[in-house]
């Protein structure tokens, strides 16, 4: 097991280096910050100041050498924007969104394989139309105006929650509720699925014929089974989340790692490009790495 | 069941009153967050909003409720010594807000500070080329001289913002000024708060405490004045202004034209460039796709501007006529069917992009051939400032242009004259207007900005000026707050007032 998360650190490292190589010199292709720093009636000689001052007229080769040398030293550059470490920028950004991603994926997977099984053991009755029709409408509502519509009613009309913003728990709801609707929409069809084609097993048909109840068949004999391909998904819709929600931190104010990215690219801060995305990439790494290692645990013949 | 929705309502209600705040507190919802505080940055305008005359004072500040005179604010007179020397007496009793007191070493720091080569201030943009130097006559005396002579110095100066003599020279993260707010907390991402000073050497202003928050979305700008959650909005979109009773309009100091880069044909013709102004229906923008109190433009700056000339007149809309022109031109050679782009700027204002095909529309209906091309501001702005790119199409270029400051010479040079960085003539009387009305004071100052205006839209016709346009600010219903061509870049607190 240890050989096994050893091996995947490895290879993890080796794309991470790659990410950095190939993102420093295409962010530099999108052309000079000073542009877009510096206000458009700048003069010229402000502009080669500042140019100097940013290191921005040394060769490309020198500018990644430095940037390299700078890394090794755990320094990820300052943000040209915001005058200070971009790393800091980024991690501040980040605990949000990691926070915004671990509450909203717990309730999507708790709610989703729940009613994911009952669905398929359900399967066609009115219970399972009903949770089929409403996660469908969930995975293909855009999410922008659902947290526009969100905001109208639950904040204006009703008066019952924050419009936006940041600070206690319910300041929490809109966002993480906005952020819910499509995976746990995918994820249920998901679930639904695999345990329909699970429940006719002949495993599950020699433990009815046995005399086992339904909810331990249900959830003891066939989930672990069927869970292979839904912990894929997971995990594709979890990093999904670890990238930031761009729309959902941009309509309520928070503060996450998604919007941070668009602005920087948008501003060419590329120091806190750079740190946005090793810091992602590090935790989507993270993250598959633990989903390989569940996948062991929840398939014995993997460890094989 | 039905008593557990009740309950939750009960519980969500009440902690929705938390959100109440004093009396005196206000919040206010800004549409970009701050990415520094630096008080030498102040001109920018998300920066401005929070930090200028709140927390940082400037010497003098430009008073657009008395018709944009210059009048004093850290500087309670000043006196033109010759020689590009500008003499300034100080006000006495004054402290920055970490308890020092304020005199002429302080400014002369600050102008040091401000257009030292180690920290790119923006404010020194407004000096241009013009090298200041400041010396301390006495401590409430500072003389700062102007290289060239430059006569618009005491307005300059409501740029320059004060900060201790003391103060490093790199950016910082908590400003002390002399104003009557201080920054003592900033939240990246999330809030700003400035608290009221005691010790402050004016009026005493109405608001305590005033919270800055930041939503990109004009929509939830707006939900949260209207929520309770806000108490200003200055800044929303006008498909959100829909409550008469909250939300006003106020020019905001932009101007919207089209650039036309006269050196490529057919645009090097005056007559194309007649046809071009005759050919747009602005009287049709103005209250469909732009809202009411949108104004037909024939300068570059806003009527609230010196100089303004009221014998302009707004072009007709003749679409037979252009048609005439454009046939005259072609009949003496000029290439008048080549196509033309087209360039707007993505989300440049509400409704951009449709203001941009009605444009492209007329046009094409008074017989030219228009693509266009709507670009992000980086790629835009490539097109837009010199160097311009070898064997470039025709192009017009539908941009925005912003002076606040009551003064042409912030904008004349860079879009008319022909060392101008976006101007797109080259005309030896437009050069030497600019050159004489940026040296001349007083009302011979106004009348040659008044000649330039009129040279450059009847005469040269350098481009298509269209709309000067206003803003839109939700104010709540218990604050009294009257947004002005100042809201664009500042937000004086000391404005803001309750109505009970």
């Amino acid at each position: 097991m240890l050989r096994f998360a050893r091996k995947r650190m490895l290879a993890s490292l080796v794309s991470l280096v790659g990410l950095v190589i190939l993102v420093f010199f295409l962010v530099r292709l999108t052309g000079d910050p000073t542009d877009l720093y510096l206000p458009i009636d700048a003069t010229d000689a402000m502009r080669e100041q500042f140019r100097a001052n940013n290191g921005l007229n040394d060769p490309l080769v020198t500018q990644f050498g430095r940037y390299v040398w700078d890394l090794l030293h755990l320094d990820f550059g300052d943000s040209i924007r915001r005058a200070r470490p971009a790393i800091d920028v980024v991690l501040e950004a980040f605990v949000w969104t990691l926070q915004l991603a671990v509450i909203t994926m717990s309730l999507v997977a708790v709610s989703a394989t729940v009613l994911g099984s009952l669905c398929a053991f359900w399967a066609g009755r009115l219970f399972d139309r009903a949770v089929t029709f409403v996660s469908l409408i969930g995975a293909s509502a855009p999410d922008f105006w659902i947290a526009i519509v969100a905001i109208v009613l639950f904040s204006i009309h009703l008066g019952w929650l924050p419009t936006s913003g940041t600070g206690g728990w319910q300041f929490w709801i809109l966002p993480v509720s906005v952020l819910f609707i499509r995976p746990f929409g995918l994820i249920v069809q998901v679930v639904r699925g695999s345990m329909i084609g699970t429940l006719s097993s002949p495993y599950v048909k020699t433990a009815r014929a046995k005399g086992v109840k339904n909810r331990p068949i249900i959830f003891v004999h066939t989930l672990r089974n069927a869970m292979l391909p839904v912990v894929t998904v997971m995990g594709d819709q979890a990093a999904a989340l670890l990238n930031g929600a761009v729309v959902v931190e941009t309509i309520f104010g928070f503060p996450g790692v998604g919007k941070l990215m668009i602005d920087a690219i948008l501003q060419r801060d590329f120091n806190v490009i750079l740190a946005a995305i090793m810091v992602t990439a590090f935790a989507i790494f993270l993250m598959n790495l633990l989903i390989d290692l569940a996948y062991l645990l929840l398939d014995p013949r993997i460890r094989a | 069941m039905k008593g557990m929705s009740l309950v939750l309502a009960a519980l969500l209600a009440s902690t929705a009153g938390a959100f109440a705040q004093a009396n005196t507190d206000v919040t206010i919802v800004l549409g970009e967050e701050l990415d520094l505080v630096e008080p030498c940055m102040a001109t920018r305008s998300n920066i401005g909003r929070v930090i200028l005359e709140n927390v940082s004072e400037t010497l003098t500040e430009l008073d657009m409720k008395n018709g944009g005179q210059v009048a004093g604010r850290l500087a309670e007179s000043w006196e033109d010594q010759g020689d590009g020397t500008w003499r300034f007496k100080l006000r006495q009793n004054v402290k920055f807000s970490d308890g020092t007191a304020f005199d002429a070493e302080d400014v002369k720091h600050s102008l040091e500070r401000a257009t030292s080569p180690e920290i790119s201030c923006e404010s020194s943009r407004y000096f241009g080329d013009t090298k200041l130097s400041a010396s301390v006559v006495d401590p409430t005396t500072v003389d700062i001289k102007a290289e060239p002579a430059q006569p618009i110095l005491p307005l300059l100066m409501s740029v320059l913002t004060i900060v201790p003599a003391e103060t490093p020279i790199e950016f910082t993260r908590q400003p002390v000024g002399t104003g009557p707010y201080v920054l003592s907390s900033w939240t990246p991402g999330q809030s700003i708060v400035l608290d009221r000073r005691a010790d402050y050497w004016g009026q005493a202003p109405a608001v305590t405490k005033a919270t800055y928050v930041f939503r990109s979305d004009s929509a939830v700008r707006a939900a949260m004045v209207q929520a309770g959650e806000a108490d200003l909005a200055p800044s929303i979109s006008v498909l959100d202004a829909t409550n008469p009773a909250t939300d006003f309009s106020y020019p905001n100091s932009e101007t919207m034209y089209l650039r036309v880069d006269t050196s490529v044909p057919p645009m090097n013709d005056k007559r194309v460039r007649q046809a071009l102004n005759m050919a747009i229906d602005r009287a049709a923008f103005i209250g469909s796709l732009l809202p009411e109190g949108t104004e037909p433009a024939v300068a570059i700056v806003p009527p609230t501007t010196l100089g303004w000339n009221p014998d302009i007149k707004v072009p007709e809309f003749d679409p037979e006529g252009a048609k005439k022109l454009l046939e005259e031109a072609k009949a003496d050679g000029v290439p008048v069917d080549t196509p033309i782009e087209l360039i707007g700027r993505t989300d440049n204002y509400p409704n951009a992009t449709e203001v941009n095909e009605a444009l492209q529309a007329m046009l094409q209906d008074a017989g030219f051939t228009v693509n266009l091309r709507m670009l992000e501001v980086a790629e835009q702005e490539k097109l837009y400032s010199k160097p311009y790119l070898e064997g470039r199409p025709p192009q017009l270029l539908s941009v925005l242009h912003d002076n606040a400051k009551g003064d042409p010479v912030f904008s004349a040079f860079f879009k008319y004259h022909s060392d101008g960085r976006q101007s797109g003539i080259s005309d030896p009387k437009v050069d030497d207007l600019i050159t004489r009305a940026t040296a001349a004071t007083g009302e011979e100052r106004a009348k040659l900005w008044s000649e330039l205006f009129a040279t450059v839209h009847d005469e040269v016709v350098a481009d298509v000026l269209l709309f000067h346009m206003v803003g839109f600010a939700r104010v709540a219903e218990r604050i009294s707050f009257q947004p002005t061509i100042a809201t664009n870049s500042q937000l004086q607190l000391s404005e803001i007032g309750f109505k009970n």
